[in-house]
């Protein structure tokens, strides 16, 4: 596999292994994905949803008032 | 492979042409197929954008729905199955390092999936005739949209062209499988090379969701088309549409997918972060994108709301090896920056080759795919689909998946491939980085359009969304707002649409080039000797697979047919544009006047 | 397998996140109750809902209390009916199919959403309460006239709305000399017991008849009309009941020829 896999760009300065390579730069950005998704989907749910009734709700009360 | 010779005469070309020229030939006429049909649909969807924003209408709204029939399957099916194709028997024969084993047999697949486009494309564009053609004692249309659910009925060859079509991309896979095996039988012992892998496991479902159309198309569609059965149950119908109508966006995800993982962190100067981690992923794919299809009808009756929280369960699931991506591809992504010499907390972005226009318009259209993400979750959730079901959001959503995610993937990479095939070089690499940028405005300000107006429902599938008894309620801006930035992103993706084609067609027709780079794919950090033998058990995967799908599926289709029958209550079909009295459609255009 | 810390707690964020919107749509059906379009409106073959129960004259009815149950056929490319009237604070549950091919039945700006498939009926309960005006659209492609295919729903005040019907049967002339029925029917849709006042107003007088009609019956009134007491020639009348009113014109006519002498009888 090597043979299709090796690549020398004239840009590369160093060459990082599994060991020694932080993704510390992509935990960041990750994190800041989390949080977005997190505050959309609590914004989406509660606000743009729940507050966008009349909303179908569940038979058990026509259940009940019809019994 | 270490010896494989090109290496060793390092002046000589080794582009994918100079190593595998049959193999060659035929994946330039899957893209090629893949851009005639990218060209058609995209220019339909400019007429849409246009039409039902209003801003200009020069066909009748009847006719809309045919030209969205059109941008549907020439787009979703066409356009995405045949670059998958081409992508996959690349990633086959690269990391196998050898080539398919009969040549012929690949021509074989590409020249029926050709027929069946054919077909299909003269069964929808028919619909634009003022009166079509009897075939086979019926009139040609099929202005049945890219889900033809029944009742609404499209002509048998509209049926039996994406029978074809699908039977061929089955044969596709059958050629993979065969090269793999041969590969395997020279080489026992080594662990299946990460792209084969890809290809494999993505084959896999997809053999296992067709399976559900197949089913749909020829045992109920077909032949009620036909006029030998003389009805169809349309939940049926539908719900095995949809067993098979979320995994295919999954199944033309997967090219993008592989293109992160093997090419963006090559592009950005680094190595994949992890193989194993990659094929996990892929193994979640195989085993849940097929038994969530319930998803799409969270608002159908007829299925009990249990099967509904489950596909929902597996849904969310799925969210999981798509995180996991997000993860693997930036880290990647940041190796390679690093490498290149980037620093710091987020500085190291700066490092990245942003002048490359393969991975600018691969990490854009990752970034779109980030936000799709978002609204993909909302879809996911079953109750909140009250509220976006149907809606533009929708439109918005996939928009960003196979509209960008993988749309905009593949126009990156054909910046690679088409000269990887031809052996010249790209035309003009500052139009393309123009074009891929293009493409990600003309979609931001389109798709965020869409998106929103969803949200105060806005309807899908719509020629003129202007209504005589009520007006929609925008919480935040206007519809002519709205609608203007449709309208807007619609010109700029056509034109960056046309960018791309120009680039292409001025690249096949250059002269030959000595400075194509030699074809390869991304190393990784951690690679497959990291990686549990057990995830290349494909048998195991595939198993549980069916497993799963038996258990999401058997009960609802079960009460599904216990309480319709198989063939559903006497339910003809209906022709809705070759059905209706002219008088009436007089009338009708003169309240919509 | 090699595992990067980071990634490590990648993957247990994104359970964690997966496992939030699960219990977050949970919560949507526990808390306030949220239910899915499910398999309880049962199925029906398309070529039979004229003889159905619930679907031959589709409209709203009164179950009870504020309970209301609103029956509607879609088809390419309308809804029967295309208006749609109930109270505020009430309870109404919508049964849904279709008479061809697949449409949707979506109240425009709320999440009253679902899908309509031959063969099936869609049974959602949606609570009102407040009053409002509403579109309904049909948003599932349903053939080249899709985009016109709209209602309305329109959710009144408690004190505006009943479900009273009012028609009335009169002659249009009467022979001087001759009396005449002026018929009021007035039908109560609503289970409860109406009580109202049925008024007649015919030239300049007036009358008026209390009337109790039934939950879910009618009754009729009748108003003899003494043509002596018009005089000849044209008076309107109007029958009213609450908000209804039904109006007509009675001519009292000279009798043909010697039936003329049978009257006499002055109208001073």
């Amino acid at each position: 596999m090597s043979s299709k896999t090796e690549q020398r760009e004239p840009e590369h300065v160093q060459t990082l292994g599994h060991e020694e390579y932080d993704p510390i730069g992509t935990a960041i950005l990750i994190g800041i994905y989390f949080l977005i998704l997190v505050l959309l989907w609590i914004f989406m749910y509660f606000v743009e949803f729940l507050g966008n009734g009349p909303t179908v709700v569940g038979m058990a009360l026509t259940v009940v008032g019809l019994a | 492979m270490a010896t494989s010779p090109p290496t060793e005469v390092t002046a000589m070309r080794n582009a994918y042409v100079d190593q595998f020229p049959d193999e060659a030939r035929v994946i330039k006429a899957a893209f090629w197929s893949s851009f005639i049909a990218l060209a058609i649909g995209g220019t339909l969807g400019l007429v849409q954008a246009l039409h039902r924003t209003d801003v200009f209408r020069f066909i009748q709204s009847p006719d809309y729905y045919t030209v969205l029939t059109a941008h549907g399957v020439l787009l979703a099916i066409t356009f995405t199955i045949f670059f998958l194709v081409g992508t996959f028997t690349w990633a086959v024969t690269t990391s196998l390092d050898r080539g398919v084993v009969d040549v012929r047999f690949t021509w074989a697949w590409y020249i029926m999936m050709v027929i069946g486009t054919v077909l299909v494309a003269i069964a929808i564009f028919s619909g634009f005739l003022e009166s079509a053609p009897s075939v086979l004692g019926s009139e040609l249309n099929a202005d049945v949209l890219f889900t033809f659910y029944a009742p609404l009925e499209a002509h048998p060859i509209f049926y039996i062209g994406l029978v074809l079509f699908v039977v061929g991309s089955w044969l596709a896979g059958v050629d993979w499988f065969r090269t793999w095996l041969a590969w395997r039988s020279e080489n026992p012992d080594e662990r299946i090379p990460l792209p084969t892998f890809m290809v494999l496991t993505t084959t896999l479902f997809w053999y296992i969701c067709t399976f559900g159309v197949a089913l749909s198309i020829l045992v109920f569609l077909l032949p009620w088309s036909l006029g030998i059965t003389e009805s169809v149950n349309p939940l049926l119908t539908r719900t095995l549409f949809w067993y098979f109508g979320h995994a295919v966006v999954y199944f033309w995800l997967m090219p993008a997918y592989m293109m992160w993982y093997i090419m963006l962190p090559k592009f950005s100067g680094g190595k994949l972060f992890s193989d194993p981690l990659a094929r996990v992923v892929f193994v979640l794919f195989l085993l849940l994108s097929t038994p969530l299809g319930i998803h799409h009808q969270y608002l159908d009756p007829g299925i009990a709301e249990g099967y509904k929280f489950i596909a929902m369960t597996n849904t969310m699931f799925l969210l999981l090896p798509s995180l996991l991506t997000a993860f693997t591809v930036v880290a990647s992504m940041e190796h390679g920056a690093r490498q290149r010499g980037g620093e710091g907390y987020l500085g190291w972005l700066k490092a990245l080759p942003w002048r490359n226009p393969i991975f600018t318009g691969m990490a854009l259209a990752g970034l779109m795919f980030a936000a799709a993400g978002f609204s993909g979750m909302i879809n996911a959730g079953m109750n909140i689909n009250y509220l976006v079901h149907n809606t533009w959001w929708v439109v918005g959503h996939f928009h960003l998946t196979v509209g960008t995610a993988v749309a905009l993937t593949f126009m990156a990479a054909s910046y690679w491939f088409i000269p990887q095939l031809t052996g010249k070089e790209l035309w003009n690499r500052s139009v393309a980085l123009g074009q891929v940028l293009l493409w990600f405005i003309g979609m931001t300000f389109m798709s965020n359009a869409m998106h929103r107006s969803g949200l105060f429902g806005m309807p899908r599938r719509t020629a003129e969304p202007q209504y005589q008894g009520f007006d929609f309620e925008p919480a935040v801006g206007t519809v002519g707002e709205i609608n203007m930035q449709v309208a807007l992103g619609g010109v700029i993706l056509t034109l960056s649409l046309a960018l791309f084609l120009l680039n292409m067609i001025m690249t096949s027709i250059g002269d030959d080039s000595e400075s194509i780079p030699d074809n390869t794919y991304a190393g990784t950090l951690s690679g497959a000797e990291d990686s549990p033998r057990i995830l290349d058990n494909l048998k195991l995967w595939t198993a549980i697979a069916v497993v799963l799908v038996i258990i999401a599926y058997t009960l609802p289709l079960a009460s599904i047919i216990d309480a319709g029958g198989l063939f559903g209550p006497g339910i003809e079909g209906v022709r809705l544009s070759t059905w209706v009295d002219p008088a009436v459609i007089e009338s009708l255009g003169e309240v919509i006047r | 397998m090699n595992i990067h810390t980071y990634e490590k707690v990648w993957l247990v964020a994104a359970m964690v996140l997966i496992v939030g919107f699960i219990a977050t749509i949970t919560y949507g059906a526990v808390g306030p109750g949220i239910a899915m379009i499910d398999d309880e409106g049962g199925d029906i073959n398309p070529d039979e809902i004229n003889d159905d129960e619930r679907f031959a004259e589709p409209g709203v009815e009164h179950v009870g209390g504020n309970e209301y149950e609103v029956a509607v056929v879609a088809q390419a490319w309308s809804y029967t009916p295309s208006q749609i009237e109930v109270p505020a604070n009430s309870e109404v549950t919508f049964y849904v199919t279709s008479r061809d091919v697949t449409h949707s039945f979506s109240v425009v700006g709320t999440n009253v959403n679902t899908m309509v498939i031959p063969g099936q009926v869609s049974e959602m309960t949606v609570k009102f309460d407040e009053p409002g005006e509403y579109g309904i659209l049909c948003n599932e492609y349903c053939g080249e006239y899709h985009h016109t295919m709209e209602g309305k729903l329109n959710v009144v005040p408690e004190d505006e709305f009943d479900m009273t019907e009012l028609s009335v049967e009169a002659d249009d002339e009467v022979e001087s000399g001759n009396e005449t029925t002026i018929t009021a029917n007035v039908e109560n849709g609503m289970q409860e017991d109406l009580e109202t006042t049925v008024s007649l107003e015919i030239g300049d007088e007036t009358r008026e008849e209390a009337v109790t009609v039934p939950g879910d019956g009618s009754e009729e009134v009748a108003f003899t009309v003494d043509s002596a007491d018009l005089g000849e020639g044209d008076h309107d009348w109007t029958v009213t009941v609450d908000d209804y009113e039904e109006s007509g014109t009675l001519s009292v006519v000279t009798p043909d020829g010697n039936e003329s002498a049978d009257g006499g009888d002055g109208d001073a």
